[in-house]
């Protein structure tokens, strides 16, 4: 019986192997024709994003066709015994440094919200937002992604953390929050006001490097 | 009765007597119909619904109307679909027109009354088979759908009309003001009701003298409120412990929000509530205690509702859990 | 063997009477989860078409080679490669679809609409027919996911492939975006087919009951 087994073993197994086999070649050879498009949308979806979130979306068009250039970089921030790791994108525009942007996530509503911080090159105000992905309540909390309420960051100072308040923003670091939203409204300013104390050094020192 | 059954057969008088009986539930009175009940919560509902109209107005008029039209009509529509005589008369879709209307907030536009009434009476009752074969207590199904729906509306914000000419629409609603800012609302006010909130909500007074009247008339079971109130002491009163400073003590947490209402006109639905007085008193309970939870701990600012519907899920349970023992059988 | 139904029978059943979806209530997960809006159901649908077609034609092609214990394992082998082909497709070509479709493109190995179909059609019958019952059964599919995601989409954002349909004063119903609109048009979807089916397979039986009474009287 157990002779047999075993010789009937690849009469019995043949079709699955040579399937397997077919089929490995074929997802391989898939592989190697699409792989670097799949990795270029990967790193597109960010960089695109860059150049608005240092100079503006009027005026990334113009800059474009010029000279800019964006290096990607990884930052390592010592946390309380732990490295964190930030992806930051520097920008140059004429070999001058002209900002960062720094990939940034947290924890919001109902799920991770990840954003793109755009900083000018001292991390000394705010020069862009963008959100990546998030899954805030439809009508309320993914509010988040509208332009206007993005737009108040803009040129805001990084000296004071970020407060999102009920009603009208006053003072220069306040943020109006969205109505019956508050907690995703929060949630978005602590990511940028941690991704602040935690770059702040580390990038106002590449700057003077430079 | 025997005798009555010996007069209608005299042919058989020399017979020995006849007794019917009847498999239970032996119901000793005959008066205690559906409609009997619901006219009786009706009635337990005149003192919640006079605060509502005192304190909002034209708001708790345009309310009331829409929700009790719609579910009226939604009734006799899923009736006439099934093919079934039109069950107005037994008033329970006219109970939970009111007590849809009640759990709203005011400013509420015409459509999310509209649309909860349809959702509650299709989707909360006639799916299931109608009156008494329905799983959630339906009002509770349609205010669940359009605060899904409609977030904005229903959300703490959506109390606040700051435009109102009525005064207590542009406050926010005490639980609210106390969790974004930390201002207690004075305890008279929240008793009587003199705040905002969803219409049917804001007065503790005329809750407890409604809920008082329904239980005494036994149309509603004390079990379930006294669960209820029990378990948001316990809980309130711990909170309380943990944080002395607050000033939301446990009165407040009991007066506060739509606690009370929820205790005795939501929760009590005989429906979707357990059958023995011991499974009620669970029931109670549990929907007391996730009252607490979610006011404690979630965005949410009060969660009756959900805690309505998350108990109705756990009636079978229970139900099962506390089968009462027949005299004299084993305990094991 | 010999009363296999012809291909187009196959091609005809797939569509409503044997409607995966709202019939045999298979390939549940993408009908839940796929159909907030009209353009990731038609995706979703494409790549199910690509899937099953591919999977059916090979299974047929090799159905006398098969050994009925090791069956189960050719098609999920089949199958796995060409969602993998589908899924690494859509991220080169359409990345935003395949970010919003996120794992239930790969979920479709384990769709049991596409195990089915190998195991009652294709693994018994030729190229042919089999390249009719899949595409018949995508139709279907197609049919019952485009419909959950029309009324989801319509109410739920005002819109239909994203252009609005519905005045700009449509207050948007929120749930039906989310999960609890998937479910509750779904229910309502096959409520109404069983009715359809009970009122049509009524029909017949009162035509033929209604000459015995007459003559009978």
């Amino acid at each position: 019986m157990t002779a047999q087994g075993k010789t009937h073993f690849f009469s019995q197994a043949w079709l699955v192997l040579v399937l397997a086999i077919c089929f490995g070649g074929l997802l391989a050879g898939m592989q190697i024709v699409l792989g670097p498009t799949i990795e270029a949308n990967k790193i597109n979806e960010t960089l695109e994003r860059v150049p608005e979130l240092v100079f503006g979306a009027a005026h990334a068009k113009e800059l474009s066709e010029t000279g800019m250039e964006i290096k990607p970089l990884s930052v390592g921030v010592e946390k309380a015994g732990k490295t964190v790791r930030y992806n930051v994108y520097e920008t140059k525009s004429d070999g001058r440094l002209a900002g960062w942007v720094t990939k940034s996530a947290g924890q919001g509503y109902a799920d991770k919200i990840e954003i793109l911080i755009g900083f000018d090159p001292q991390v000394e105000k705010i020069t862009g937002l963008f959100v990546l992905d998030q899954k805030e309540t439809p009508g309320l909390g993914n509010k988040i992604l509208e332009a206007g309420w993005r737009g108040q960051f803009l040129d805001k100072s990084t000296a004071k953390p970020l407060a999102p308040v009920k009603g009208q923003a006053k003072a220069g670091h306040e943020i109006d929050a969205i109505t019956g939203a508050t907690i995703s409204s929060k949630a978005v300013t602590d990511i940028i006001n941690t991704a602040v104390a935690d770059l702040r050094q580390p990038l106002t020192d590449k700057a003077k490097g430079q | 009765m025997t005798d009555n059954i010996l007069s209608q057969t005299p042919e058989t008088e020399s017979a020995a007597p006849v007794i019917h009986v009847s498999p239970s539930p032996h119901l000793a009175d005959q008066a205690l119909t559906t409609q009997r009940i619901m006219l009786d919560v009706v009635i337990g509902l005149v003192p919640v619904i006079a605060m509502a109209l005192y304190m909002f107005r034209l708001y708790a008029v345009k309310q009331l109307a829409i929700c009790v039209i719609s579910c009226l009509a939604a009734e006799a529509l899923f009736a006439r679909m099934r093919g079934r005589a039109v069950p107005l008369k037994d008033c329970s879709a006219l109970v939970t027109g009111i007590i849809l209307a009640l759990s709203l907030p005011g400013p509420a536009p015409w459509y999310v009354g509209v649309i909860a009434s349809f959702v509650a009476i299709g989707i909360g009752k006639a799916i299931f088979g109608g009156i008494g074969m329905n799983i959630f207590n339906p009002a509770m199904v349609g205010r669940a759908f359009v605060m899904i729906a409609f977030a904005s509306a229903l959300a703490a914000s959506g109390y606040q009309d700051v435009n109102s000419s009525i005064d207590a629409v542009t406050q926010a609603t005490p639980l609210d003001t106390f969790k974004q800012t930390g201002v207690v609302t004075p305890l008279a006010a929240l008793f009587l009701g003199l705040t905002n909130g969803s219409l049917g909500e804001t007065s503790a007074l005329a809750c407890l003298i409604g809920g008082i009247y329904l239980c005494i008339r036994r149309s509603a079971s004390w079990e379930i409120p006294a669960g209820v109130i029990g378990a948001a002491a316990v809980l309130g009163g711990i909170a309380n412990l943990v944080d002395m400073d607050s000033g939301w003590t446990v009165l407040h947490h009991l007066c506060g929000g739509s606690l009370l209402f929820g205790a005795f006109f939501i929760a009590t639905d005989p429906c979707s509530s357990p059958l023995t007085p011991k499974g009620k008193f669970i029931f109670g309970l549990g929907v007391g205690g996730f009252i607490m939870l979610l006011r404690l701990f979630s965005g949410y600012p009060a969660g009756v509702m959900f805690a309505v519907l998350l108990m109705n899920c756990l009636t079978p349970l229970i139900n099962r859990w506390t089968i009462p023992r027949p005299l004299g059988a084993s305990t094991s | 063997m010999a009363d296999q139904p012809t291909a187009t029978e196959r091609f005809i059943q797939g569509i409503l009477p044997e409607n995966p979806v709202l019939r045999q209530l298979l390939g549940l997960c993408p009908a839940l989860a796929v159909t907030a809006n009209m353009k990731s159901a038609l995706t979703m649908t494409g790549a199910v078409l690509f899937v099953l077609f591919c999977a059916n034609v090979i299974t047929s092609l090799i159905r006398n080679l098969l050994k009925p214990h090791l069956r189960i394992v050719v098609f999920t082998l089949t199958i796995a490669t060409f969602v993998t082909i589908a899924d690494r497709f859509l991220a080169a070509y359409l990345y935003q679809m395949s970010k919003t479709l996120g794992p239930y493109i790969p979920l479709i190995i384990v769709n049991c609409i596409i195990i089915c179909r190998c195991e009652v059609c294709a693994s018994k019958q030729s190229v042919f027919v089999a390249g009719a019952d899949a595409i018949g059964q995508s139709i279907g599919f197609g049919l019952a996911i485009s419909a959950i995601a029309a009324v989801r989409e319509i109410l739920g954002t005002g819109n239909f492939f994203d252009i609005p349909v519905l005045p700009a004063a449509w207050p948007d119903w929120v749930v039906m975006v989310l999960p609890p609109g998937a479910f509750l048009t779904f229910g309502l979807l096959i409520g109404l087919v069983n009715w359809y089916e009970t009122v049509r397979a009524q029909r017949p039986v009162r035509e033929v009951l209604e000459p015995a009474q007459s003559e009978g009287a």
